[in-house]
């Protein structure tokens, strides 16, 4: 049997086996919780739930105690803005929002720290997806269309935000990590390019969960970007950048497509599914959740207190700014009311769904036909088209119950007629995404505006805060970054 | 018992040979004498006198019968019988040693007896006949063995009384003559001497006991060897049990603050079972984990919990951290609050490249090993009880504003402001409900309601042990419970159970032991640390209780709660149950004298469930209608497996000894765990019922494996215990590197010279001890977590799928050429002692030095993540000077006094970095400075003018607003040198020890405490510390605190301050660590009731602490977690 000698060499035998086999006893597989990112976009299922996690994401996103992010830019941006008025016992985030007292050490470059991990992902899913060959081509196509969509939609807020922003189109990180900031128009021209490759990618209609099968027409779930959303954030685009008729062909792009959209009763439009959406979002935190929009600015406790929840009521210069007859400032409709021993405070009704326990009839929109008619309009005006401009204005007030300016002031000077299309903009988008702000920037009506308003607000106005601050991390950790003005 | 088979052929070169048979009737041999030890257990009862008339019987017939009366198996070669033949015997009741005699009188056979074996030996020489009427010297033989069963070398046997006196060999045997009657003494440095009565046995095996008193007798434990204190090469420091089970502590790493030089503990909160931070010798990675290698009777143990959500950090921070790094997180707490402190025999650390290099790639950070008790090898059954009870306190408290104090704050702040607070409408204005809701004539201490209570702390363990030198166990179980100062009914149970099974066969070839200890922890606290709470209400804040004892909400004229009520807090529930199962098999087997086969193998496992639920009744009441209960189902399982095979040979050559040791590891680690959140839960009752919630949601799941394996060895030459060379060496492959970089080697040399064995020494009277050594080695870190080198995908939770799909989400940049990251160390060390080692002095040097640094490295936003895990050419330096004395002072009969010192002096720095400007660690790094080093703004005080912080901008002018490129001053936040000073005095039967612990240093991180607690003075309705009254008031005033105000425009001076050289203070301390005091009882009542010993003990932890630090406490400088707690406990141990 057994020798000593056996005995003893089978044991330096097994030591030496455990040597040489070495690389077999430290090799172990991935985990079991994880997919590797070779293994995601080999896959149909996989590849699809990239970009699910990016709109679970944004989706997810609360507006209470949380922090800036995309997608609840229309807080922080009607913060920033003439829009709300701010519970002072709130967060000091909110107040140094609210106040326009951002400083770059603590507060104001949340949105960019916050959204270039969601363009990596983009990033990451268009380098994975042109690698791929065993995806269905169907499905690829459909995925990068969305993948280089949603790149554009964050640089957009990212170039309106914060100005000239460093542009990261890769995932790699020694290129990423020692960008310069590049000029608003190179970031205009990469989401133009971005968007036009979308359009060219997108389904024409909206996708199921596989990527590929259409909903019919009438039940279209809109949660996923398509053709028209590609085009409406196109047209806004190329609204910025004075490109008057590229955003109107753009617009027209969608307007046109009367089969998916129309415009619906106001208290329908933000209604899931509704024919005025472009893009909306599904809600995901939980069966009975509507969106945050609605949870957060639905008052049912006044807005003071010991939460920061809500904390948020509108401002005296918004419901100042409705035309007399406006359906939309009724209580109800996109404006309603609480009142307590406390006073009384007016809140952005656009959602109805605030409490929690309801059934989900409200989705977060994005992207929706209203936009696209004053944008239509107002560069229609701008190329001249008056006609044209007032027709596409007074399908909005037609729906807000007010005089058509074709009857009221046929022959209104163009000066006039943008002016009241700023104006629309201000009622008919308020409290949403962040137009206000970005409008008010735009067209350089910033100053003049915030003066009044950011002194009634309890802070002191200055140019420089129309952006917001790049990180300090940032500035530190890239020798080639520089901060905005003023910060 | 027979054993079949040839018998070996004898002779010198035989034995060396590895003969096949020899082999196997070894292992026959000694698989019957692991048999029949178990047999006679069960045949113990009846050795009785032994009845026998047989007449021309084999002899094995007689063995039978023998067996039959006393339960005596005989174990014997048969060749060897063959010449016994037949015998004839009539006894009566005799003794089994007499029937012996008898039996083998005048056959070439010896007998000797172990347990109930006889085992039977022919006879090698001596043919002369054997009278047993008169004493004639008789041979006897016998080994040496010490505390651990190793032979002891060189040990002295002397015949009391008589010139005659050996000295045991290389395999800790001798021979010597002596008569029946005589005494034999066996002494050896550093052991109690052993005296034993020359009786029939001619066969002896003598364990010494260590004396306690000589450290340098003291066997260290080096992890896959041991070796005495007096041979060490490398730098080990030793806690015994008697020093750690003075303290009245519940995780054993706190018992080692102070203790030992090099070793930095930091406890992150004064709750049971919270985080507990350690650092050997510094960090000595940039942000790579920096936790030591635990090692629980051989088999490693985690350094933290597992992290089970993203970041590290499960639902409540109560427990505090581990210090985790970005690498390797850990989840809040301490593994190491699992083992049970009263089952530990000694822990030892492990510092330099000699001790750490056979730990290869783990090492780099130190190594702490941790040893169970043993059973007993006395032959005598031992039981021991031990109870204590104590009583937990607060250390220190900050001295508030009392009310009218706050309130001048609050109305000299809107004084500053130009707010009159009789413009504000009514009472609706939260900010300054403490001026217009609440009762202004109120004082609560608000630290004397929230965190002035008392814990208590209770402990009970007990344990059973026996056996002799080939066979002993211990059996041993506690409970262990622990309140908190927090007001509710939060506490912390523990209950141990353990044993432990060592086996030796009679030639003490075979050798076996199996041990477990299995820990059932249960901690309910309360959510949230109520420490911040107690330091921010205002003194007028309402009551807690309305007159019906329902809570307090304190509305306002609208119905609002104008507060948040503390005590609110105690419906929500936190619990944390974990299981902790250490288990260990070890089996070595001696194939010749000299070589030893041995294989350990382990399983621990560790299994933490936690639940948390938040109450509608933690809520105010008008919120209670939208709040949404929640709660979170987390558990974790860590799990270690190893096998270790390992190969040890031991052999003199004349003047030089020999230890070869080769091994291998094989070890994996398994880490699963997932987080449950759910929401809706219908009532408060149903929380703990996860069926019950409408919304569920997995935020995160864990299944990682790490592997492991590696090729160790150590030569160790000792040439006449006065030279001594020790090499190890390690190669290493760890699953966490990517393919192409997962292995490399590891290796050490060390040296040491104990220059007073040479003769120019031996006759110096005072010089006792001195001993030179020095060791340099490589080990490595691999601390960074699992998986890194991997690009993952994780999959996203929502309670709604998006459009009912599964989601992922992208978590990290992977790095597949990550390498280990590999620390030089090199130590010198120098020690004497004197006077017969009564004073014994240790001075030793290291130097760490840490390269190829595995670092987090940190990203601008714009990459997409904050960090990649990358190996930068960066050096990190360690040095340190530890100073250590022992001095037995007074050594008499009935009093001594003994005093224990230690000091370390550490300084890190970063020596190199080349190219550091182009990374982003240029911002928090400065080569030559330390890797803690912060850059502040430089602070000016006050401007006199406005009332508000200045500070120093890169101009040179002063301002009040600083950018972050005026952050011009460096600070180092590092201690300066830290400490323990023991003393310890027995009078009779009374022992008193004290301990001390101090470190100088400055606050670790910068801190706003110097400048007003958490928010600026007077801004909000919060209270501030009595120090802030030395404000700016007016024009020209010189003062500590700037202007009281609201306003933001005080606010950021204020943070800025935080951010300045004047934001660290002093936070060094003396504290007065331990005292014991304990009395051995002895009374004629203990010595009928067979007690041998009754101790009555008072201990005191934290008793007192010496700081100018303004915080709470200066050691976890946390404003926000519980400090440390006093505890005094009284206990009594009995031991049967």
């Amino acid at each position: 049997m057994f020798s000593k000698k056996s005995i003893c060499t089978l044991y330096i035998l097994l030591i030496l086996i455990s040597i040489f086999s070495c690389k077999k006893l430290v090799e172990v597989d991935p985990p079991g919780t994880q997919i590797t990112s070779n293994n995601v976009y080999n896959n149909d299922a996989t590849a699809i739930a990239v970009m699910n996690g990016l709109y679970s994401k944004l989706s997810s996103t609360g507006f209470v105690g949380g922090s800036p992010l995309i997608s609840n830019i229309s807080l922080w941006a009607g913060l920033s803005a003439d829009e709300f008025i701010l519970w002072s016992g709130t967060t000091i985030t909110a107040l140094l929002y609210y106040q326009n007292a951002l400083n770059a050490s603590a507060h104001g470059s949340e949105f960019w720290m916050s959204t270039y991990p969601l363009i990596y992902v983009c990033n990451a899913a268009i380098e994975g997806l042109q690698k791929s060959s065993s995806l269905n081509s169907t499905v690829k196509q459909q995925l990068l269309g969305e993948a280089k969509f949603m790149r554009a939609y964050f640089y957009f807020y990212l170039v309106n935000l914060y100005g000239d922003v460093p542009l990261a189109l890769t995932t790699d990180y020694t290129v990423n990590s020692l960008l310069s900031r590049y000029a608003k128009s190179a970031v205009y021209d990469q989401i133009r390019s971005d968007l036009s490759d979308a359009k060219d990618l997108l389904a024409n209609g909206y996708v199921k969960n596989d990527a590929v099968t259409l909903y019919p027409t009438a039940s279209a779930e809109r949660v996923r970007p398509s053709k028209a959303a590609a085009s409406a954030l196109l047209s806004r685009v190329e609204l910025y950048n004075n490109n008057w008729a590229n955003a109107e062909s753009e617009a027209t792009a969608v307007i046109s497509n009367t089969s998916l959209y129309d415009t619906v009763p106001l208290n329908n439009v933000f209604l899931k599914n509704s024919k005025e959406a472009i893009w909306q979002l599904q809600p995901v935190l939980s069966e009975i959740t509507n969106t945050q929009e609605g949870f957060f600015f639905n008052l049912t406790i006044a807005p003071i207190g010991v939460n920061d929840f809500h904390s948020v009521h509108l401002s005296q210069s918004v419901l100042n700014s409705f035309e007399a007859g406006d359906k939309r400032k009724v209580n109800g409709n996109w404006i309603n009311v609480f009142t307590d021993g406390s006073g009384t405070y007016y809140y952005p009704y656009k959602y109805k769904v605030g409490s929690i326990g309801a059934p989900v009839t409200e989705y977060p929109m994005f992207l929706r036909l209203g936009e696209l008619y004053l944008i239509r309009s107002e560069a229609k005006a701008r190329q001249n088209n008056l006609p044209g401009a007032i027709a596409d204005l007074d399908v909005i007030r037609k729906r807000a119950g007010l005089p058509l300016i074709a009857n009221s002031i046929p022959g209104i000077s163009q000066t006039a007629l943008l002016n009241a299309i700023l104006h629309e903009r201000q009622v008919e988008l308020f409290s949403e995404s962040g137009h206000r702000w970005l409008d008010l920037k735009r067209t350089g009506n910033v100053d003049a505006v915030m003066a009044t308003a950011t002194s009634l607000k309890g802070g002191t106005w200055q140019s420089y805060q129309q952006l917001y601050p790049v990180p300090v991390d940032d500035l530190l950790k890239n020798p080639n970054l520089t901060q905005n003005a003023g910060y | 018992m027979v054993i079949k088979g040839s018998k070996p052929p004898s002779g010198e070169g035989c034995k060396r040979r590895l003969s096949t048979k020899k082999l196997l009737r070894v292992m026959k041999l000694t698989a019957i004498i692991l048999l029949s030890a178990c047999l006679a257990a069960s045949a113990k009862g009846k050795s009785q006198g032994i009845t026998l008339s047989v007449k021309d019987a084999p002899l094995e017939k007689v063995f039978i019968e023998i067996k039959k009366q006393t339960g005596y198996s005989f174990v014997y070669y048969k060749d060897d019988l063959a010449k016994g033949q037949k015998v004839t015997i009539q006894v009566s009741n005799a003794r089994i040693e007499e029937v012996l005699n008898l039996l083998f009188k005048d056959k070439p056979i010896t007998y000797s007896i172990f347990e109930h074996n006889i085992v039977l030996k022919q006879k090698t020489e001596s043919p002369n006949e054997q009278t047993t009427d008169e004493p004639k010297p008789i041979p006897i033989t016998g080994k040496v063995f010490d505390e651990n069963g190793n032979p002891l070398v060189g040990a002295t046997v002397t015949v009391r009384g008589t010139q005659t006196a050996v000295k045991t060999d290389a395999n800790g045997q001798f021979t010597i003559e002596a008569n029946a009657g005589q005494t034999l003494v066996i002494t050896y440095v550093g052991y109690v001497d052993e005296q034993i009565k020359v009786g029939n046995e001619t066969t002896l095996t003598v364990t010494l006991e260590v004396d306690v008193k000589s450290l340098l007798a003291v066997t260290v434990n080096k992890g896959y060897y041991t070796e005495k204190m007096r041979n060490t090469v490398g730098n080990v420091a030793t806690v015994k049990a008697a020093d750690i089970e003075k303290q009245p502590v519940s995780n054993p790493l706190l018992a080692l603050q102070g203790r030992v030089p090099g070793l930095v503990i930091t406890q992150s909160s004064g709750v049971p079972g919270s985080g507990v931070t350690v650092r050997i010798q510094g960090r000595n990675s940039i942000n790579g984990g920096n936790d030591p290698l635990y090692i629980i009777d051989g088999v490693p143990y985690p350094s933290q919990m597992l992290a089970t959500t993203t970041g590290g950090n499960n639902f409540t921070g109560i427990l505090g951290t581990s210090g985790g790094s970005n690498l390797a997180p850990g989840g809040n707490g301490n593994p190491l609050s699992f083992i049970g402190v009263e089952n530990i025999e000694s822990i030892e650390i492990l510092k330099d490249a000699d001790a750490t290099s056979i730990y290869g790639s783990r090492g780099a950070n130190g190594v702490i090993l941790i040893t169970t008790k043993k059973g007993s090898v006395k032959g005598k059954n031992k039981i021991e009880l031990n109870f204590q009870q104590g009583w937990g306190k607060v250390t220190r408290t900050i001295e508030m504003m009392n009310t009218r104090q706050y309130l001048d704050m609050r109305y000299e702040a809107l004084r500053n402001d130009g707010i009159n607070i009789n413009s504000i409408s009514n009472s609706t204005s939260f900010r300054y409900y403490d001026l217009n809701v609440w009762d202004t004539t109120r004082y609560t201490d608000w630290q004397k309601v929230l965190t002035g209570g008392t814990a208590h702390y209770t402990d009970a363990n007990g344990s059973v042990s026996g056996g002799n030198a080939n066979l002993n166990y211990r059996i041993g179980g506690g409970y262990h419970r622990e309140t908190t100062v927090f007001p509710g009914n939060f506490n912390n149970k523990r209950g141990v159970v353990n044993f432990i099974i060592n086996n030796q066969s009679l030639d003490r070839r075979f050798s076996l032991q199996l041990s477990a200890s299995y820990i059932n922890n249960n901690n309910a606290l309360p959510q949230a640390d109520f420490i911040s709470t107690a330091l921010q209400l205002p003194p007028t804040a309402p009551p807690i209780y309305n007159g019906d004892g329902s809570l307090n909400w304190a509305p306002n004229s609208i119905d609002r709660s104008s507060w948040t009520n503390p005590l609110s807090q105690l419906n929500n529930k936190y619990e944390n149950t974990t299981e902790n199962l250490i288990s260990s098999f070890i089996v070595g087997y001696k194939i010749t004298p000299d070589l030893e086969l041995k294989t350990q193998l382990g399983y621990n496992r560790l299994q933490t469930d936690e639940f948390s639920g938040l109450s509608i009744l933690s809520r105010t009441p008008e919120s209670r209608a939208t709040f949404n209960r929640t709660a979170q189902y987390t558990s974790s399982t860590i799990k270690f497996y190893l096998a270790e095979p390992q190969l040890n040979y031991t052999r003199t050559f004349g003047k030089v000894k020999i230890d070869v040791l080769l091994g291998t590891t094989i070890q994996q680690n398994q880490n699963k765990g997932e987080v449950i959140n759910t929401s809706g839960h219908p009532t408060d009752d149903l929380l703990r019922d996860i069926r019950s919630a409408t919304s569920f949601n997995i935020p995160s799941s864990i299944d990682a494996v790490y592997k492991y394996n590696a090729l160790f060895s150590r030569i160790n030459l000792n040439w006449s215990n006065k030279y001594i060379l020790n090499l190890t060496g390690r190669r290493d492959g760890s699953s966490r590197f990517g393919p192409e970089n997962r292995f490399q080697n590891f290796g050490s040399i060390g040296g040491a010279w104990i220059f007073t064995e040479e003769n120019l020494f031996k006759k110096q009277s005072i010089l006792s001890f001195g001993k030179l050594r020095a060791s340099y080695g490589t080990t490595g870190n691999d601390q960074i977590g699992d998986y890194t080198y991997l690009d993952l995908y994780n999959s996203v939770s929502n309670p709604v799928p998006y459009q009912n799909w599964s989601s992922i989400s992208i978590d990290n940049i992977s790095n597949p050429y990550l390498q280990w990251e590999e620390t030089r160390k090199l130590s010198v060390g120098f020690s004497l002692g004197l006077i017969n080692d009564r004073i014994l002095a240790d001075i030793t040097f290291n130097r760490n030095r840490s390269s190829n640094q595995l670092i987090s490295y940190s990203l601008p936003y714009t990459t997409g993540f904050t960090s990649v895990y990358l190996n930068l050419p960066a050096t990190i330096q360690n040095i340190s000077w530890e100073f250590s004395l022992n001095s037995m002072n007074v050594k008499q009969k009935s009093f001594t006094w003994e005093t224990n010192f230690n000091l370390t002096v550490p300084k890190n720095k970063l020596v190199s970095f080349p190219s550091i400007e182009q990374t982003t660690l240029a911002g928090s790094l400065v080569i030559g400075q330390p890797l803690s080093i912060t850059k502040a703004f430089h602070y000016l005080g006050v401007d006199p003018v406005t009332g508000l912080y200045q500070f120093l901008d890169q101009n040179g002018n002063p301002t009040t607003s600083p950018t972050f490129n005026d952050r011009t001053v460096l600070v180092n936040t590092d201690p300066k040198l830290y400490g323990g000073f023991q003393n310890s005095f027995r009078f009779k039967r009374v022992e008193i020890s004290t301990f001390f612990q101090f470190t100088k240093q400055k606050q670790s991180t910068l801190s706003l405490l110097k400048f007003g607690y958490a928010n600026p003075p007077g801004s909000a309705s919060l209270n501030q510390p009595a120090f802030v009254l030395d404000r700016w008031q007016k024009l020209g005033d010189d003062a500590e605190i700037q202007k009281y105000s609201t306003a933001f425009s005080a606010y950021f001076p204020w943070s800025n301050a935080s951010q300045s050289d004047a934001g660290i203070v002093d936070a060094s301390f003396i504290r007065l660590k331990n005292i014991t005091a304990s009395y051995d009882l002895k009374t004629d009542f203990l010595k009928k009731s067979h007690i041998e010993k009754l101790r009555l003990f008072v201990e005191g932890q934290n008793l007192l602490t010496i700081s100018k630090f303004k915080g709470i406490d200066p050691e976890n400088q946390s404003s926000s977690s519980l400090p440390p707690l006093r505890v005094l406990a009284v206990g009594l141990n009995v031991q049967f």
